[in-house]
């Protein structure tokens, strides 16, 4: 996949790649979002029937063939990373990413499990989780230095698109979204960070988040892009048409799969 | 019959225009059905132990907001500065929501350590946390602002991030608790007013049930005030909004609602209070 290296320009290439010239930016086509839904609604129709309230859900997980989560530890890290996220949109100085990191999820008021797994963790497991967090965010540092506020940037939005009357539900949850909808441009830009290797996958999950999101505001996104905290790979896509329609092909191959169980 | 409008993906525009759209006649809130209510809602609230509080929440989901004890984080505190922030960035008092939650968490914490916030307080919980605990406070309340502002614009006649409605049911240790993110201006003490609450995630089954309570908890929030020409419900998560026009049947409907919650509420304490016994 074109996945770029970090390289020496890397901090300001994610961004500058994400957000593009303001004037070279195309315009809303508030059209799509119909069309779209008229699409998704059809192909329910035909796999489904009509469905009763809220008799399928889908997650991003389920739609795009994502792996179960291995295990407590890589969820604790992704929350953690995730936390990170928030406090460099925040523009928060970290002087010690896992002690900054653990603070931000204990007060969070989400993932109590998790934050118990955290206090409950022994010495040594403890030391290995600090030290990926602070390699994670090592690559955060470089590649999200400085999100200006005027972006509007926001953390953790979630997406729940009801289709055919509410028997099926599409929920995503992206991790910032930069740009405000509803001007004659588009402007919206949608990250995902991930810290797993970038994989054919994502560039799965980032077109059905940008369909929830066209869903969602009634207006197809600027661009969507996922960053591995990994190794510092990161991917951006337009938020074109044909992204879009291989987004619906996805969600209706898991409604396929699903009515086939 | 409660008249309903389904919104999907409305302007900002829109939505405001519907909230400042005139009502179809003056609908004062009946005097009998407030004493009425307050009689049977008082009756009801006497088998259950202890204090209660009944909003739109407990109304849809058949249980309170809350089943442990309430302590403040992030999540908590994001619409209490993100509705003040939306109003200092609605009055361009702050350049973008980051920066205007960021100045009303400064805000609070400075209040709490000139020793002017009670205890408990927002104020006095952000005041004891570390910096990195404010700033993702003001990352949530930014985020959840944004759901707000991208549902309704703050333009002439709508008021922002406006205080909830509160009635505390007479002789009852029950207080009533309604929300609203937005509403109408006020032409007048009995002008009738168009409501918004935002919500997260989907409109359940019960949806019109709960936003038919906050207007009737709006109306009950103050002696002479009249029951409000509209509520809508937004869910930004969705990009839906529902209008539910308010009129006389919607509040017996809501009052209807409010008294199953507190039968509810208190057969479950008998019960609970039964098994207790029975141990």
């Amino acid at each position: 996949m074109p996945a770029t290296a970090p390289s020496p320009l890397a901090r300001a290439d994610l961004l500058a790649a994400l957000r593009g010239t303001p004037a070279l930016r195309p315009a809303v086509d508030r059209n799509v979002a119909g069309g779209l839904r008229a699409w998704l609604e059809d192909g329910i129709f035909e796999q489904l029937g009509v469905p009763g309230r809220g008799a399928v859900r889908l997650s991003t997980r389920s739609v795009t063939g994502s792996p179960p989560v291995a295990s407590m530890t890589s969820l604790l890290r992704g929350a953690l990373v995730a936390q990170l996220v928030r406090l460099q949109v925040a523009g928060q100085r970290i002087d010690d990413p896992f002690d900054d990191a653990s603070c931000a999820l204990a007060a969070s008021g989400r993932n109590n499990d998790l934050v118990t797994m955290l206090v409950d963790l022994d010495t040594e497991d403890h030391a290995r989780l600090a030290a990926e967090v602070k390699a994670h965010y090592a690559v955060l540092d470089v590649h999200l230095a400085s999100i200006p506020s005027r972006w509007s940037p926001r953390c953790g939005v979630r997406q729940a698109i009801p289709l055919a009357g509410g028997g099926v539900e599409l929920r995503g949850h992206v991790d910032v979204a930069l740009g405000e909808p509803g001007s004659s441009r588009a402007c919206v830009c949608l990250l995902q960070v991930t810290t797993s290797v970038l994989e054919a996958r994502h560039e799965a999950v980032l077109s059905y988040l940008a369909l929830l999101e066209t869903l969602r505001a009634g207006e197809p996104p600027l661009r969507v892009a996922a960053l591995s905290t990994s190794d510092g790979a990161f991917v951006v896509r337009d938020a074109t048409p044909e992204l879009l329609a291989g987004a619906v092909a996805g969600v209706l191959s898991a409604l396929g799969a699903f009515s086939a169980r | 019959m409660t008249s309903t409008v389904h919104l999907r993906n409305p302007t900002p525009r829109e939505v405001a225009h519907v909230l400042c759209a005139p009502a179809r006649a003056a609908e004062p809130l009946s005097g009998r059905l407030r004493l009425l209510l307050g009689e049977r809602l008082a009756s009801a609230a006497g088998r259950v132990e202890g204090r209660a509080r009944i909003d739109a929440y407990a109304v849809e989901r058949d249980r309170p907001g809350f089943s442990t004890p309430f302590s403040w984080n992030a999540r908590a505190a994001r619409r209490v500065v993100g509705t003040a922030a939306a109003r200092a960035l609605a009055t361009r008092t702050s350049p973008d929501a980051l920066s205007a939650a960021a100045s009303e968490i400064e805000r609070l914490c400075d209040r709490a350590e000139r020793g002017l916030a009670r205890p408990g307080s927002l104020g006095t919980w952000l005041a004891g946390e570390p910096e990195h605990v404010r700033a993702l406070c003001a990352v949530e309340a930014a985020t959840w602002m944004a759901g707000l502002l991208h549902l309704v614009a703050p333009i002439g006649g709508v008021a922002i991030g406006v205080a909830d409605a509160w009635h505390q049911v007479p002789g009852a240790q029950l207080t009533l608790h309604g929300r609203r993110d937005a509403a109408a201006r006020s032409a007048g003490s009995t002008a009738r007013l168009g409501l918004l609450r935002v919500r997260d995630g989907l409109p359940g089954p019960c949806a019109v049930d709960g936003l038919l309570v906050d207007g009737l908890i709006d109306a009950l929030s103050g002696p002479e005030r009249p029951l409000p020409s509209r509520v809508v419900g937004g869910w930004p998560d969705a990009g839906i909004c529902l209008v539910v026009e308010f009129d006389e049947d919607a509040a017996r409907q809501a009052a209807r609602a409010l008294l199953e919650c507190a039968e509810r509420m208190g057969e479950t304490s008998e019960v609970a209070r039964t098994l207790v016994g029975v141990a």
